[in-house]
């Protein structure tokens, strides 16, 4: 191609892209316009938006749970479908395939019909409104277990009978030779487990109810539906409560654009 | 001696985690069904099919399923076909293109919540964009989320755009994998852009096709979090899809039994759904290698 295809080429891409995501990228502007502004068209930019959803409406400390949430699920599920895709990939035992069947399936299991008896349990065991209840839930992970069980079986198995032979056990293998080994894999897991989890809104929905608990979707769906109903909403302020949460996944988004990508490739094709 | 243990060891969190929080709550599910519970009394009386008799004669359980089949019978024939219509321009790996890929797929992974007030600010009556460009042609403002026949529309229109990138990932991925031979043999026979996209594109990309109507309509069954935020099922229950009412009947009325008959209701359809989408899977894998 020519070079003013590619200037021709490249400016369209960036105008269809830029058009695509002009609703998010108009909504963060606003997040930084006065009311004033906002309504009348005149004004100042401002990061008082910011400032107000971080001190009045307990932004803060929504963005803390969430961080606590999120990484309490990312450490656990990591942890756990490590362990399980260890176990699967490098041990013959009874039970194992029905195991890995049961553990697999529950990606085809639509969360909704858990809800209620999970909030049920949780409330009987004195578990709702809090983080263990927020984040255990959300620990068991097949997709992650799954993708870690192929990722190991790719590992050359001489390299753990290296290890054997000095006489490590099962526990030293895994944490010396396999976890080492897939870095890369772990790393695009976790941050796949983190996203989710980020974004995730029933659970926390129905597991949270007081201001201190509250994970950062559910602060903002209460901040707008409360303006909502009163019928008059503050919308740079709603904003910059919207461009927060978000922000984690713009930040991380051009770093790990292409992890992502394939994951969800992997994840069809699976 | 130990070691024959280990395996077991280590499976175990996990599997305690499925059995605690997915398959017992299942087992769970389907009790409540038959039994009248409102989260408070100490007795939950078994009612039998009660629930679901009482469900599938109330005109509130055929709205929701009717509004939930308008919304997937819309949405998902829009999705594939728009993200069909992209991918085939963005099949190559050069640094636009992939920015460009990057680009329509941000939105399916951010914040349902954020999206679904940004757009909410979109439509709003009187300070959104919407209204401001239908006044620059002369259009008086339309109250879009608070109008039963244009609430749906702008919830589709609002998935649509958030979904649409992860589907135009998978068609992207599937088109890659057509041989570029095939395409050369098109041309060579002379054949015209839409005649090569009908008679070798479009059949070649039916295993992609097939994989994403079945997960778009799963995915469209379960929707929810946009709506709870933009309109919670109105105005007039225009909006009310499956899940908005399953929530709204558990954790607003606290009506147990019926919520979980609901449930299972739509837990037993998305099953069958399921099992589908694997048979189809299996038979995608020869296209794919």
């Amino acid at each position: 191609m020519n070079t003013s295809g590619g200037v021709v080429l490249r400016s369209t891409a960036v105008a269809v892209g830029l058009l695509f995501l002009s609703p998010l990228l108009y909504g963060i502007w606003i997040s930084f316009q006065t009311a004033n502004r906002f309504f009348s068209g005149n004004g100042e930019m401002t990061l008082q938006n910011y400032v107000d959803a971080v001190e009045k409406m307990n932004f803060l400390r929504y963005l803390f749970n969430s961080l606590i949430v999120s990484g309490g699920v990312t450490i656990l599920s990591l942890a756990t479908s490590i362990m399980a895709a260890y176990a699967f990939s490098r041990f013959e035992f009874r039970g194992r395939d029905l195991i890995f069947g049961l553990v697999v399936a529950t990606l085809m299991i639509p969360g909704h019909i858990t809800l209620i008896p999970n909030y049920l349990n949780f409330a009987r065991v004195g578990l709702l409104d809090t983080y263990a209840g927020l984040i255990l839930p959300a620990v068991a992970n097949g997709f992650a277990t799954f993708f870690l069980r192929q990722y190991f079986r790719g590992i050359p198995r001489s390299l753990d009978e290296a290890a054997w032979m000095d006489g490590a056990n099962a526990w030293k293998v895994l944490y010396r030779v396999i976890i080492p080994m897939s870095k890369p894999a772990i790393y695009a897991m976790g941050l796949f487990i983190f996203l989710g989890e980020w974004n995730s809104y029933v659970w926390p929905l129905i597991a949270t109810d007081s201001p201190d608990m509250l994970t950062l979707q559910i602060g903002l769906a209460r901040l707008y539906k409360m303006d909502a109903q009163e019928g008059l909403v503050n919308w740079p302020l709603v904003m910059a409560a919207a461009t927060l949460t978000m922000l984690p996944v713009l930040l991380g988004f051009a770093l790990v654009e292409r992890h992502l990508v394939r994951g969800i490739s992997m994840g069809a094709i699976k | 001696m130990l070691v024959r243990f280990t395996p077991y060891a280590m499976v175990l969190p996990i599997v305690l985690c499925i059995l605690a929080f997915t398959y017992w709550p299942i087992l769970v599910s389907f009790d409540l069904s038959f039994r009248h519970w409102d989260f408070m009394s100490s007795d939950k009386p078994f009612v039998g099919l009660s629930n679901y008799s009482e469900l599938v004669r109330s005109d509130e359980f055929w709205n929701s399923v009717t509004i939930t089949l308008i919304f997937t019978a819309i949405s998902v024939p829009l999705r594939l076909a728009l993200a069909i219509a992209i991918a085939r321009y963005l099949t190559t790996e050069s640094k636009t293109v992939r920015a460009l890929r990057g680009a329509f797929f941000l939105p399916a992974v951010t914040s349902s919540v954020a999206i679904a007030v940004i757009w909410s600010w979109i439509f709003s009556t009187d300070a959104g964009v919407a209204n401001a460009l239908l006044n620059n042609l002369g259009i008086a403002k339309v109250p879009w989320l608070q109008t039963p026949s244009l609430a749906l529309w702008v919830i589709i229109i609002v998935n649509t755009w958030k979904q649409l990138g992860y589907d135009i990932v998978i068609y992207v991925a599937g088109l890659q994998a057509i041989p570029e031979d095939l395409y050369e043999a098109a041309k060579m026979d002379g054949g015209k852009r839409w005649h090569t996209f009908r008679r070798v594109t479009f059949p070649l990309v039916m295993p992609t096709t097939y994989f994403l109507l079945i997960v778009s309509v799963i995915e469209s069954f379960q929707i929810f979090t946009i709506v709870d935020v933009m309109t919670q099922g109105g105005p007039a229950m225009s909006t009310d899809m499956m899940v908005n009412m399953l929530y709204r009947t558990g954790f607003t009325l606290f009506d147990v039994g019926k919520g979980s008959a609901l449930a299972v209701l739509l837990f037993v359809f998305l099953v069958v759904l399921t099992v589908l989408k694997s048979r189809i899977l299996g038979k995608r894998v020869h296209y794919e290698h």
